[in-house]
């Protein structure tokens, strides 16, 4: 089915009054036309373009969430400046991440690092998700930055470093002097998480600095279920840096 | 003044294998009674578990852990009143107490450390990130199939089970109890060199889009949608279990594979197990279009890097024939094999007693790899995540499985994951 046979006016004007509940036929049209398109940058486009106007325009939730997950398979730099916009929007904030999460252009990171700058609570986490998913190094020093901040923050934004795991994430995490608690518990999983990541790369040295402090770290802790695991981790780390055998 | 000697890489070795030995090893002592009884092993000797999700899987795991002597069940969660207050009774009535504790959020009860495992039977789009704060709250996990949703989950999940040596088994008992009249034969090497496969795995999910309706005070409707796009209420999206039709939440994209990963994780399961693929990801996944004279329906074929070909729902008029190498199963599975001699191999089983349940006690109790292992599950599972994404964008696939990636298919590549709603991250 090629894409360029498909007038489609229709199907966009029923997306444009589409509502949950109403009939979904149309829409299948333009699924298949999302996939029609691979390969064709014109019609992509065109589509693409489509869809932005839905983002943009007066349609329900319904229709906006419609059009972000297909613009999370098309997307391109230009449904940046369409989505970035609902970023702050409460209602709009996830649809939009979760197509600019998914656009790969340093664009879409520029944006949603950006937002990070300028909404709070759970809409600033879910900046950070998306800048861990994205593994955004570029977003290193932000998320640094949040880490003496609000506890549920903070405790994102280790994770965050920990999943993007480059020496500056681990360098802030290793700054970080949380007090016990949950903020502590990520920086210490984001540090082993770097760890295993430098392991992995074969920079021993790097990962065995950072396997003998988080057991230090826990040295002194109660014994608990948590903490037992945090020494297996950090011990069994610590063993893979010293067997030559264990491949990086 | 053996503290004085230099450390060396064979002291470190012994030291840190017996302490890691001791923390791994022994499970948290529980203290109520301690001594165990005519019919109860020793505290040391229970399991302390709690149940996350309590509907249809749910409580069927619930009832088996419950069954077993050796397991000391304190805690239930689920984000519905009617199946948590169920499965606490199910609990209260075995145990002839009310001690059971009920909670609506799971961080609730990881955060209880008198808790050495948990069984998670949720919805798929919670497993990934349920089973990973489970992994940093050092719990071991029996985790009901499909173990994920999408196919960047899985690493990540493996990563944490590792990293904080902890248990984790996959929840599908039929791998083993269901096919075995294919794996035994394939195992006793009856087939030759398996060459393929043939498999016909149900549909995908789908897109929702059913109506709002009040939401019942009976559900936490915010928690059960969790990293899930937003979505109004309705029971079509939540309730049910098995239908794929549109009738329960395995239909829906959001929360499901659909029955590809559902049944899929059984049938993909005890064809990956027969075939001797458990530690292999498909290369390629070949998308075959249907036939222009319409004689033939589209279909997909996963290629193991061992040259083993799994054909999924590959139309019967273009099947080779049988031959003596050739064996099929029920659910409509049929190997092929060379024929040529091969070395028979011992077949897997499961470790301890009372099937896999008490294969993953045993292994927590004894620190071992259970028979359906996280790392076992996650391969299996690419197969039918694989076979979903070239289902939908209907064109081959190369996998690179060290990057975790589609090789020069961006867009497929944005399908690796998805993103979460706030607050949840992984």
């Amino acid at each position: 089915m090629a894409y360029d046979h498909i007038p489609l006016d229709d199907e966009f004007k029923a997306l444009a009054a589409f509502d949950w509940g109403a009939d979904a036929a149309p829409l299948a049209k333009l699924d298949a036309a999302v996939i029609a398109c691979h390969g064709d940058a014109a019609l992509t486009a065109d589509l693409e373009r489509r869809f932005g106007e839905i983002v943009t325009g007066k349609a329900s939730r319904a229709a906006k969430e419609y059009a972000c997950r297909k613009l999370s398979m098309i997307g391109t730099a230009a449904s940046v400046p369409v989505l970035a916009p609902r970023l702050a929007d409460p209602a709009e904030s996830h649809m939009a991440r979760f197509a600019l999460e998914r656009i790969p252009v340093p664009a879409a990171g520029d944006a949603i690092r950006n937002a990070l700058g300028s909404v709070s609570g759970d809409l600033a986490i879910g900046m950070i998700s998306s800048l861990a998913n994205r593994r955004d190094a570029a977003s290193v020093k932000p998320l640094a930055a949040l880490l003496g901040g609000d506890a549920k923050l903070a405790a994102a934004a280790a994770v965050a470093l920990g999943r993007i795991a480059t020496p500056d994430a681990a360098a802030a995490l290793a700054a970080a002097k949380p007090q016990a608690g949950p903020v502590a518990d990520a920086v210490i999983d984001a540090r082993l998480a770097c760890a295993d990541a430098f392991l992995a790369a074969g920079d021993r040295e790097a990962a065995s600095t950072i396997y003998r402090s988080v057991a230090a770290t826990v040295g002194d802790a109660p014994k608990t279920h948590r903490s037992r695991a945090v020494r297996v981790a950090a011990q069994s780390g610590l063993l893979a840096c010293l067997d030559d055998t264990v491949a990086p | 003044m053996r503290d004085k000697l230099p450390p060396t890489r064979r002291r470190f070795l012994a030291a840190s294998l017996q302490a890691s030995a001791a923390v791994v090893a022994a499970p948290y002592v529980i203290t109520s009674k301690a001594l165990g009884d005519a019919t109860t092993p020793p505290a040391s000797d229970r399991i302390v578990m709690g149940g996350i999700g309590m509907g249809n899987m749910g409580s069927g795991d619930q009832r088996a852990f419950l069954a077993r002597p050796d397991v000391q069940y304190v805690a239930v969660c689920d984000v519905r009143k009617k199946w948590r207050d169920d499965a606490k009774g199910r609990v209260d009535e075995k145990q002839g107490s009310r001690d059971c504790a009920a909670y609506v959020d799971f961080r609730e009860l990881l955060g209880r450390d008198d808790i050495d495992a948990v069984h998670i039977a949720t919805p798929d789009h919670w497993h990934s990130l349920m089973t990973i704060a489970a992994c940093r709250a050092g719990k071991d996990i029996y985790l009901q199939k499909p173990e994920t949703l999408t196919l960047r989950e899985g690493p990540l999940m493996i990563q944490a089970a590792r990293r904080y040596g902890r248990v984790v088994s996959g929840g599908s008992q039929r791998v083993l109890e269901d096919y075995r009249e294919i794996v035994d034969p394939c195992w006793a090497g009856e087939l030759g060199r398996i060459t393929s496969v043939d498999i016909d795995p149900g549909p995908s999910s789908m897109a929702c889009y059913l109506p709002a309706v009040a939401t019942p005070s009976d559900i936490d409707w915010e928690l059960w949608l969790g990293p899930a796009p937003w979505e109004p209420y309705n029971p079509g999206r939540c309730d049910g279990n098995f239908g794929t039709g549109g009738n329960s939440w395995r239909s829906y994209i959001d929360y499901s594979g659909g029955s590809l990963t559902d049944w899929g994780a059984h049938n993909f399961g005890g064809t990956i197990f027969a075939a001797g693929l458990l530690d292999l990801q498909p290369t390629k996944a070949v998308w075959h279009r249907a036939a222009a004279d319409g004689q033939a329906s589209a279909y997909a074929t996963l290629v193991y890097p061992n040259g083993v070909e799994v054909h999924c729902n590959r139309p019967k008029q273009l099947r080779p024939a049988d031959t003596a190498a050739t064996i099929s199963h029920e659910r409509g599975i049929t190997i092929r094999g060379d024929g040529n001699a091969a070395t028979p191999r011992a077949v897997p089983a499961y470790r301890g007693s009372g099937g896999i349940y008490g294969d993953f006690i045993e292994c927590v109790k004894t620190r071992q790899r259970p028979f359906r292992d996280l790392e076992v599950a996650i391969n299996t599972m690419t197969a039918p995540h694989m076979l979903g994404l070239v289902r939908r964008l209907e064109r081959s696939l190369e996998w690179d499985r060290a990057a975790q990636r589609f090789v020069n298919d961006e867009e497929a590549n944005r399908l690796l994951d998805r993103a979460r709603r706030e607050p949840w991250t992984l």
